[in-house]
């Protein structure tokens, strides 16, 4: 098999019992030496957003977000850590849209997001010029073989994207989520909101804003590949 | 500059759709023909959702995707025939007579590779060629893979010609096009022109990307004229181009002798039976090795296969007695303080250096010698051992040194790399 990332051929690793068993799981899509690249989100984090961090404490962003809230603060779930190879693979994934990239962040993204049971996993949608100019919706293609999608927020045409900014720029961005028309219907339960990387939060916070103008009941929580 | 000649001439660049008319001297062609890239000749097999395939090998150019187009502008119009050349210099008679020959084979149309030892001093052997190439008002380009060597080349060739317009280009400069008649670049970037030379220098044929891509072999079969020719540059020819040879396909030419007459250090085998890092810390021999080369007075370039093996010979050297004096440092390709680094190296502030392959190639620091460890490696092809030893020995007052290969096993490349070397000495 050719490794995705660094497009050297691998043996994929062959156990009896994934041999034997009925169900088949996909081969990984990335070599060993790749895959040790990536580090996955372990010991002690933030509790409210998964930074890694010291303290098991809340992060210094998420008490800014706390004292913004009133104390309503989102919880994210996260599971690879922001690092040189994550990036790496962003900047082919979405700057170059090297599409072919979603399966591997589908494979990241997996064995985390398959724990979380809600009732609507929502994806933050993606900039409807950028998604023309690509062939793609880069969040979509990630999460949609994993999850049942409810594509309840769109993004206002024109709208910059996060990841050009500086901090301050990210944390003064307006809001550019609106609700789809096109959804009809009520929402009970528990939302899942789903973006790839978790930076400010800005971005998450507005998508839940938004969502509560429509249901302000709904209990909200977020899940990001990487923080 | 001849106004005759567009700022595009002998590019290429992709469009998303025809609906523009193409202007004079433009061709366009469909950007995937038979599932292959035409801009690096891959073939393709990633497809977007709508089912359009494009090219993954070549996307940091921009996507190349099936539907879109490469539209090309032909190398029209000529540049004024002057010969351009400001360097004043003498080449050696050795260098002479490589330089003639290429003379010779550019009338002929013929390609040839310069097989040259390292430090034989080829880029002034191509200045007669380059100038010869002008006087006919001809373009010219020399492409080499790796970004630290335009950056050399850049300045050098702007010196001796500084009558030509010479354009400078790689991936981490964005730079729109001036048609210059002298374009030196990295072998990426080759895939944006298209038949726009009648000279194609390439430098460092067997370097990492160029050896082993054949986007960049692509490339560079595209980037020349139909008529023109192209001279390899190397001090260890891949094997594609040895067969070429042979094949009589290409013109060889090999030179011998360093710019200062002397032999190549031959490469010193050590041979190991316990790992270089034990229980105890580094394997004695080792240790005594390095030592001997520190106290000879010598500057040492300790070469280890990885990255992460830096920190930790780093840390077990410093706790060697032998070695409490010495001021040592080390360097990988994306160190912060790389460039600090070397330079310290260089002037004699750090005594030892370890570090990967990225100091295989294009530096000279005076009096180095240099140790392998793990020599047997799968990193070290024979080409990179070759141009390791080729560090040393490169001062003409100095030329002769220590290099050493340190392994646990003979493999071909040790062998073969040695057997180069004492044939070039021969």
């Amino acid at each position: 098999m050719k490794c995705l990332v660094c497009n050297t051929d691998f043996m994929p690793k062959i156990d009896f019992l994934a041999l034997f068993s009925p169900k088949k799981e996909k081969n990984s899509t990335m070599c060993p030496a790749c895959w040790q690249k990536f580090h996955r989100l372990t010991g002690t984090r933030c509790p409210q957003c998964g930074r890694e961090q010291e303290k098991s404490e809340i992060c210094q962003d998420c008490q800014k977000w706390q004292r913004a809230y009133q104390g309503k603060i989102l919880l994210n779930h996260a599971a690879y850590d922001y690092n040189a190879a994550f990036h790496d693979l962003m900047v082919s994934y979405k700057r170059y849209g090297d599409y072919i990239l979603c399966q591997l962040l589908s494979e990241l993204a997996k064995e985390d997001l398959v724990k979380l049971q809600f009732d609507y996993y929502v994806p933050v949608p993606t900039n409807p010029d950028h998604q023309q100019k690509r062939g793609y919706d880069t969040i979509w293609e990630i999460f949609n073989p994993l999850v049942p999608l409810t594509p309840l927020l769109l993004k206002k045409a024109g709208s910059g994207a996060q990841g050009e900014k500086n901090k301050k720029a990210r944390m003064q961005a307006k809001q550019n989520f609106f609700l789809n028309p096109e959804f009809r219907g009520t929402i009970t339960g528990k939302i899942l909101l789903l973006d790839d990387i978790y930076t400010t939060g800005r971005t998450l916070y507005h998508a839940r804003d938004m969502i509560w103008t429509a249901f302000p009941e709904v209990e909200i929580e977020s899940f990001s590949i990487s923080r | 500059m001849n106004e005759a000649i567009s700022s595009k001439a002998g590019r290429q660049w992709l469009v998303d759709n025809l609906d523009h008319s193409t202007n004079q001297g433009q061709t366009a062609i469909p950007a995937v023909q038979k599932g292959c890239c035409q801009r690096c000749g891959s073939v393709c097999y990633a497809r977007l959702p709508s089912g359009a395939l494009y090219c993954r090998e070549c996307v940091g150019l921009g996507r190349l995707d099936q539907g879109k187009y490469l539209v090309r502008q032909a190398a029209s119009g000529t540049y004024p025939k002057q010969r351009g050349m400001t360097w004043t210099g003498q080449l050696r008679p050795a260098q002479a007579e490589v330089s003639q020959f290429l003379l010779e084979q550019f009338a002929k149309k013929k390609d040839c590779l310069v097989h040259a030892v390292t430090g034989a001093g080829k880029t002034e052997m191509i200045f007669p060629l380059l100038a010869e190439a002008f006087s006919q008002g001809k373009r010219a380009a020399i492409a080499t893979p790796r970004i630290d060597v335009v950056n050399e080349l850049f300045p050098r060739l702007s010196a001796a010609f500084g009558q030509i317009m010479v354009g400078c280009y790689h991936g981490k400069m964005e730079k729109e096009p001036a048609g210059e008649q002298l374009v030196i670049c990295t072998t990426h970037q080759l895939m944006k022109y298209y038949q726009a030379f009648d000279l194609l220098i390439i430098d460092e044929v067997d370097s990492f990307p160029f050896a082993g891509s054949p986007q960049l072999h692509f490339a560079a079969q595209n980037a020349v004229k139909k008529t023109g020719s192209r001279v390899f540059l190397t001090a260890t020819p891949p094997k594609d181009l040895e067969i070429a040879v042979k094949k009589g396909q290409l013109a060889e030419i090999r030179l011998k002798r360093r710019f200062h007459g002397g032999l190549l250090p031959i490469p010193k085998l050590d041979q190991y039976y316990r790992p270089f890092i034990g229980k105890k810390g580094l394997h004695p021999k080792l240790v005594k090795r390095i030592v001997q080369a520190c106290q000879s007075g010598h500057p040492l370039l300790v070469f280890v296969p990885r990255i992460s093996e830096i920190p930790i010979y780093l840390d077990l050297l410093k706790k060697e007695k032998g070695l409490a004096e010495l001021k040592m440092a080390g360097v990988y390709a994306e160190d912060p303080d790389r460039l600090e680094k070397v330079q310290a190296f260089r002037e004699g502030k750090l005594d030892l250096l370890v570090t990967t392959t990225i100091l295989e190639r294009g530096v000279t620091f005076k009096h180095v010698w240099v140790i392998i460890v793990a020599a047997d490696d799968r990193i070290y092809q024979t080409s990179s051992l070759v141009q390791i030893a080729g560090r040393v020995g490169r001062d003409k007052d100095d030329q002769t040194g220590l290099v050493l290969f340190c392994y646990h096993y003979y493999t071909r490349q040790i062998q073969q790399a040695v057997k180069q070397i004492k044939e070039m000495n021969r």
